[in-house]
């Protein structure tokens, strides 16, 4: 377990925090770190910063989250990792499409490696981290294209020759579903699912028995359309197989 | 080559390397990954009557000499699992773990896997960190006695005994269960693991269960003692990484091992690595099947 001093924490948003720490990580970009509160839970949080200093950004959605969110400067906090693959070096033009707190795994590319970024939100009051040019999907239209991230991005495909996806499942699925699968443009996923472990052993997050915290978390769309339970169903904190609803996005 | 096919109570194995309960088997798609890839079988992750979340994280911390877990027999429950897996397609390759609090839990649990064509299991008499069920079972002599005999009498599964080595007396825990077509040993100590800087414990139960390497001589000593003892198929597990650990146990009695840990270093290569090593090892020292070393430093 690894610890280190919180070097600031910036509210970009009503519940979305990004909490920069001391510490001199190797990491690549799209990594993940398993940031654990002592005494309660460890959850996975992408890195949205690998250069010095790294930052994770978060949603607060629960305790642990809400915790991490009133740590100030110069309080200790704790992680393992970084783990997981990398999103491949891309060139050529490159877009990032991201719903929700997948934005924070995106930005951990766009220092390196600019490109159009796509992002998907509920509302206006849900984006968070933007720079000028993002091009803006909600799903209520209180900024830029009413509707989702996918259908604002899909008739662009071709435009690219690189493109990083990460947010929910079924926004994901929406795009494997909607797209020209013959297009020439490579696409990755960054996958998220319940992660107990974060190393490879748990079996939690496995879709096809492909593990998405070690396999993983970033496939090309080859391996995403090989995993037939992808955006079907995934699995509860048991092992129980769940659903996704139909018809969501 | 040396042939590497055992045999454990009336099974029949291709290779003697399996996976463990616990580590990658809880669902489907990974279990037949294990199996091509080249594991000789795979046993489950151990499967209750009800529906378990397990312990909040985190449930596993990495030590230098293994890995605490406090998973906490997270499953699905017995009728998901029925779902998930009554068309499964290697279900003589899969041994399923079952756990449970009394007799006829377990008794239940064994019905219901053979019903769907499996027929082997293993009992989780050994699970170190939830209170009432493994260990807990594992160490009341009587209940193991009528667990197994019930199980051996109501059904036609071949039973093996997973046995806790935090026990004073190993032996008088085999002899309760030997009705068992075999026995595996051992499954994890129990233990616990402590962050100092925050001074909290690293597992959010406190307790948990030790693997990996640091484990492998005390699970070496377990397999002796009860082989010498009793003769019985044992399936060896505790700290097995590569092949050189695998032959260790073959020669103080096991008749095929179990993998588990040894995936949190190794990626699922780690199967046709070991067997592979394991041949290897034959044919250098002049054996011409695994059975010529099963048992070979232990006079009975």
């Amino acid at each position: 377990m690894n610890h280190a001093r919180v070097i600031d924490i910036v509210k970009e948003n009503k519940d979305v925090f990004t909490l920069s720490f001391d510490f001199s990580i190797v990491a690549k970009p799209g990594q993940f770190l398993m940031v654990w509160v002592p005494g309660g839970k460890e959850i996975p949080m992408s890195l949205s910063h690998i250069t010095s200093p790294p930052s994770i950004t978060f949603r607060v959605f629960g305790e642990t989250t809400k915790f991490l969110s009133g740590l100030r400067k110069g309080d200790r906090m704790y992680f393992r990792g970084p783990y997981g693959n990398s999103y491949p070096e891309p060139s050529g033009r490159i877009a990032y499409i991201a719903g929700g707190t997948g934005l924070a795994s995106v930005y951990s590319m766009l220092s390196k490696y600019i490109g159009d970024v796509f992002v998907g939100a509920r509302t206006k009051d849900d984006l968070f981290l933007l720079k000028k040019g993002f091009k803006i999907a909600t799903d209520d239209g209180s900024a830029g294209f009413k509707g989702t991230v996918i259908d604002l991005f899909v008739p662009h495909v071709d435009d690219y020759d690189y493109v990083f996806v990460c947010g929910p499942e079924p926004m994901a699925k929406s795009l494997l579903d909607k797209i020209d699968r013959k297009t020439k443009t490579k696409i990755y996923f960054s996958l998220e699912r319940l992660m107990k472990c974060g190393v490879g052993i748990c079996d939690s997050c496995s879709v096809n028995g492909i593990r998405i915290c070690k396999d993983g978390t970033i496939f090309s769309i080859e391996e995403v359309l090989k995993m037939n339970e992808f955006g079907v169903f995934k699995r509860s904190e048991s092992g129980k197989i769940e659903f996704f609803a139909k018809n969501k996005r | 080559m040396a042939s590497i096919t055992t045999s454990v109570g009336s099974f029949s194995l291709e290779n003697p390397v399996i996976l463990a309960s616990g580590i990658l088997d809880e669902t489907s798609g990974s279990i037949l990954r294990s199996l091509r890839s080249g594991a000789g079988a795979v046993v489950t992750k151990s499967i209750g009557i009800s529906e378990r979340k397990g312990y909040s994280t985190p449930v596993i911390s990495e030590v230098g000499t293994g890995l605490l877990n406090a998973v906490g027999l997270s499953n699905p429950g017995i009728d998901n699992f029925v779902e998930e897996y009554k068309s499964f397609p290697e279900k003589k390759k899969t041994i399923v773990s079952i756990f449970g609090g009394n007799v006829e839990e377990f008794v239940t649990l064994a019905g219901r896997i053979e019903e769907i064509g499996f027929d082997k299991v293993e009992l989780n008499l050994s699970c170190p960190h939830v209170k009432g069920v493994g260990s807990e079972v594992g160490q009341d002599l009587d209940m193991v006695e009528e667990i197994v005999s019930e199980i051996k009498n109501r059904t036609k599964l071949q039973v093996w005994a997973k046995l806790t080595p935090n026990v004073t007396d190993l032996i008088a825990l085999a002899k309760a269960s030997e009705k068992a077509d075999a026995y595996t040993l051992i499954n994890t100590l129990r233990a616990t693991g402590v962050e100092i800087y925050s001074r909290k414990f690293v597992l959010s139960n406190t307790i948990g269960g030790y693997s990996g390497p640091g484990i492998k001589p005390v699970a070496l000593r377990a397999v002796y003692d009860v082989y010498k003892e009793t003769g019985k198929s044992i399936v060896g597990v505790g700290g097995i990484t590569t092949w050189q650990d695998a032959i260790e146990f073959f020669l103080l009695g096991a008749r095929a091992i179990q993998i588990g840990t040894a995936l949190l270093y190794e990626d699922y290569s780690v199967y046709s690595k070991v067997n592979q090593g394991i041949k290897k090892y034959l044919d250098d020292e002049g054996f011409s099947k695994l059975e010529d070393i099963i048992g070979a430093m232990v006079a009975r």
